[in-house]
């Protein structure tokens, strides 16, 4: 029968693996060069490309008082900022999707699957529909009130998936998720209905994502909250590995799987909201680049997080290059360039697995 | 409904409704030529206007949004833009209904009702000299189409006089800022090279940093202001507006190179005359011209 | 009852209750069972669905707490273990598998690996090596780099029970291993279990509802009811017509069967 099966084997209808027959440790060093490389070069390239022409050589030129530096200025205090906020949050919003599909068990899981950023929304909503001025040090009041919001859906999805039962129902999360990412869009739509004509139109703006911080004080708020969410990141791949192939047999092979369950919500949870207070719900970054990249190095989640993360980077970075680029001096807010490029390759994704 | 005291610029609500196509103002020509009794206007703009002809006593309704002049606290509210109160309005038996140039359905209901209109349309391409019309047709609407020519022969007397006194002087090149978010620079709507509140800073004596834009609302980058370079910076906000303290204005330091900043030409105009297309136009174009050219008003 | 082997997993006075969904009072899932199993031996696990096997068997691989009694391994209450090194000593094969990712064959067995890594360790040369041991010994090295979700039953099956072995355990604990796969896949991995359990001096305790197969495979049997333990001993002690008439219900016939080499139990109608 052995031998039946080899034969089989042979002329396999299963789908060949190719990127899993290098042991790890060279994939994830060769991965992480060259997923490396081109965040940091399009990092590097990006802030010399824009809407305003300027000349590198002039702006980096000293002897130029900086305040009559026009070139300067706008690499240093509109272009830097803005796409070192890209690759935050790109990073940020990649991996938190990944993490979030290992959680739920599903890969078509997004970071806003579960409600964050309809709370977070809400947060900004309320607070650019109905005004606000509490700021907390580099956190503006509508950043502040929408990582509240975000904060407070994850407490409510949390509480309602931790019941009796020690570990999280994936159906539950589901659900619940689903639940609060309708009610909160309903209390959007209401609030805006509410509102001021030239209210919504900004509140609408905001939904589209805008990673045009002016200045380097809102990366400064959201870079701890991402460096702690990365930090447990770290922790839990080979735990979700275990957990991805069968959740009850992961704790037979060491893993806690509660414990992990409950980092990987919160850590996720954490890095989108403070992604989403930054600069919006930008969308599709949490779907279209993990994908990606498990069509180029597998599933394996030790590769896959560091990966994504550094490919979100890039992604993101490129597509609000091209949303301040292509139709110049009109911008493209970026959450629209993002749909337009992750629309059609998803479908495209669909259609190759059908 | 969102409390009174928190308002924004009316302003905004104009210009999306610009975006929906804007040509001249049109005024339903009336079926007859008896000056309106019960009026529901649906736009604060018009109902300053009608207070300010004199047609006050004749309105019956006004919008959910409207406060001034003061007297419209005691009249009834019936909805606005997107949430006209049919009912509410019938049952005020109007004989004029002033509505929005983009609710043509409410206005065929009021027509099938018997009911006259007027349909307000929001003028970007000269916008003053639009406004001004429209204050006329209100007036002869209304019967009161002298005190209207009155009204708008001092609002054009105001005007000129404002030109007059920043005639010759150096046109500071102006950032008008319509909105932003509290707090920080992002979500920044300026005015563009169209509508009245570029017509305003020009006669104002000042030059629109984006007067090349042809579209009354844009939305710039950090990155566009900064090659823009404005020297001067005007916040506009109505009455009610959160933000109309400007104690943040502080976070334009942010951009501190912009010339407007650095040399402290950053200022906030408050009160409806700065962002109503109405008959305190001329007030507005002169708060405007004493922030752009103080020494001209010593 | 020992078979004269020294003490090696012990459940003593085990109880497990659980809250049911939206109810207050506890219920019982086990009720003071106790058992030794011997070491080196197959044990089967036996009893009608739902009394209380697949608790026991989590309960012995340490990943459950009992609600009072405890478990040993060689004198070592397993659930008071750090949960890596309870996964060096007793590995657990699950039903079926279905990863929510396309994972490959080594990939899941390389997973076995897990308890014996340090928290951030990768696997190394020697880990691969027992990978592919472990595929070799289930005949599935050829499938290493085949997606896990392609194979068929059995294969998946075999997978599952290399990765099992590759976690290198004293005790491995099955849950019904044969229960979704055809006649012939069921013969296979039967045989599979047994020749390992014997050349890797793996001790065995397979939960099943297959009567014959247990017959077929186990030296030793536990019949549960309702939580509590009924019967504990050699199979042809345990496996009699009287006791599958007070686990079943049914009248059988038990008898020994030549060509099988073991005893097969043929149900012949419901007691009334």
């Amino acid at each position: 029968m052995i031998a039946e099966e080899a034969a089989r084997a042979a002329q396999a209808a299963g789908r060949p693996h190719t990127a899993a027959a290098r042991p790890i440790r060279a994939r994830l060093r060769l991965t992480l060069l060259v997923f490396g490389v081109l965040a940091v070069a399009t990092c590097a390239l990006a802030p010399l490309i824009g809407s305003t022409s300027i000349s590198f050589r002039r702006a980096l030129d000293t002897s130029i008082p900086f305040a009559d530096n026009v070139d300067a200025q706008i690499l240093l205090i509109a272009r830097l900022p803005r796409v070192l906020a890209g690759a935050l949050v790109g990073a940020a919003l990649a991996s938190a999707g990944v993490v979030f599909q290992a959680l739920l068990r599903n890969p078509l899981a997004t970071p806003f699957t579960l409600g964050v950023s309809a709370g977070a929304s809400l947060g900004a909503m309320l607070v650019i529909i109905l005004g606000g001025s509490i700021a907390v040090g580099p956190w503006s009041p509508v950043p502040l009130a929408s990582l509240a919001g975000a904060g407070l859906a994850a407490a409510i999805v949390y509480s309602l998936a931790n019941g009796p039962r020690r570990v999280m129902s994936t159906t539950v999360l589901l659900l619940a998720g689903v639940t609060l990412n309708a009610f909160f869009s309903a209390l959007i739509l209401f609030v805006q209905y509410l509102a001021d004509f030239s209210e919504v139109a900004r509140a609408t703006r905001w939904l589209m994502g805008d990673l045009d911080i002016a200045g380097f004080s809102p990366l400064v708020g959201a870079l701890p909250l991402i460096v702690v969410a990365a930090g447990i990141f770290a922790t839990l791949p080979s735990s979700l590995n275990l957990m991805g192939v069968d959740p009850d047999s992961a704790s037979s092979r060491g893993v806690d799987v509660v414990a992990t369950q409950r980092w990987a919500f919160f850590s996720a949870s954490l890095a989108t909201s403070a992604a989403v207070a930054l600069a919006g719900p930008i969308g599709f970054i949490g779907i279209v680049v993990p994908h990606l990249v498990r069509l180029l190095v597998g599933v394996d989640h030790r590769i896959v997080l560091p990966a994504s993360a550094l490919f979100g980077a890039t992604f993101l970075v490129g597509c609000d290059l091209i949303a301040r680029t292509l139709m110049a001096p009109i911008e493209i807010p970026v959450g629209v360039v993002t749909a337009i490029i992750g629309g059609p390759f998803f479908l495209w994704l669909l259609v190759r697995e059908g | 409904m969102a409390a009174r005291a928190r308002r924004l610029t009316t302003v905004l609500v104009l210009a999306v409704a610009a975006a929906i196509g804007v040509t001249g103002c049109e005024a339903t020509p009336p079926a007859t030529t008896q000056a309106a009794q019960r009026i529901v206007s649906l736009v604060p703009t018009v109902t300053e206007m009608l207070f300010a002809v004199g047609a006050g006593p004749q309105v019956v309704g006004v919008s959910s949004y409207d406060y001034f002049p003061p007297e419209v606290e005691r009249l009834p509210k019936v909805g606005a833009l997107i949430d006209p109160d049919n009912e509410r309005i019938l049952g005020l038996r109007p004989d004029l209904v002033i509505v929005y140039g983009s609710q043509s359905e409410a206005e065929a209901r009021f027509k099938a009702a018997g009911i006259r209109t007027f349909s307000y349309r929001h003028d970007t391409a000269a916008a003053i000299a639009g406004t001004l019309d429209t204050i006329v047709a209100i007036g002869t609407l209304t019967g009161h189409e002298a005190r209207a020519r009155e009204v708008t022969t001092a609002m054009t007397r105001d005007l000129e006089a404002v030109r007059a006194r920043v005639a010759g002087r150096a046109r500071p090149r102006t950032l008008l800022v319509m909105a932003r978010q509290p707090g920080t620079l992002r979500g920044l709507y300026v005015s563009g090279g169209v509508g009245f509140l570029h017509e305003m800073l020009e006669v104002a004596g000042g030059q629109n940093v984006f007067d090349d834009a042809k579209r009354e609302s844009v939305q710039p980058s950090s990155e566009t202001l900064l090659a823009r370079a404005p020297e001067a910076i005007l916040e506009l906000h109505g009455y009610g507006d959160p933000a109309a303290s400007g104690t943040d204005i502080g976070v334009w330091t942010a951009l501190a190179s912009i010339p407007a900043v650095r040399q402290s030409r950053v200022q906030v105009l408050s009160g409806d005359h700065v962002v109503v297309a109405g008959p305190r136009l001329g007030q507005g174009a002169e708060a405007m011209a004493r922030a752009l050219h103080p020494d001209a008003y010593q | 009852m020992s078979l004269g082997h020294a003490p090696y997993l012990i459940a003593s006075e085990v109880s497990y209750a659980y809250r049911p969904h939206g109810r207050t009072a506890s219920a019982f899932a086990l009720s003071g069972v106790s058992l030794s199993v011997p070491r080196g031996s197959f044990t089967g696990l036996l009893g009608p669905n739902g009394c209380g096997k697949t608790t026991l068997l989590k309960l012995m691989a340490g990943v459950m707490k009992p609600s009072s009694g405890r478990v040993t391994l060689e004198g070592r209450v397993l659930a008071d273990l750090p949960r890596r090194e309870a996964a060096r000593h007793v590995a657990v094969v699950p039903q079926d598998t279905h990863p929510a990712f396309d994972y490959t064959v080594l990939e899941i067995v390389l997973m076995g690996r897990h308890p014996h890594l340090g928290r951030m360790q990768l696997e190394g040369p020697e880990d691969l090596a027992i990978a592919h041991e472990a595929l070799q010994a289930t005949g599935t090295d050829h499938l290493a780099e085949r997606s896990f979700t392609s194979l068929s039953g059995g294969e998946k099956q075999r997978v599952v029970i290399a990765g099992a072995l590759a976690q290198r355990p004293d005790v491995l604990l099955l849950d019904e291993p044969t229960a979704s796969l055809d006649l012939g896949y069921q013969l296979e991995v039967a045989s599979l279990l047994t020749r390992l359990g014997r050349e890797h001096r793996v001790t065995m305790v397979m939960a099943t509802h297959d009567l014959n197969l247990a017959a077929s495979m186990c030296n030793a049997l536990v019949v549960l009811r309702d939580g509590r333990l009924l019967a504990h001993g050699p199979t042809a002690d345990v496996l009699t017509a009287t006791m599958v008439r007070q686990l079943y219900d049914v009248e059988a016939d038990v008898r020994f069967h030549e060509g099988a080499g073991h005893l097969t139990v043929t149900p012949m109608s419901r007691v009334s």
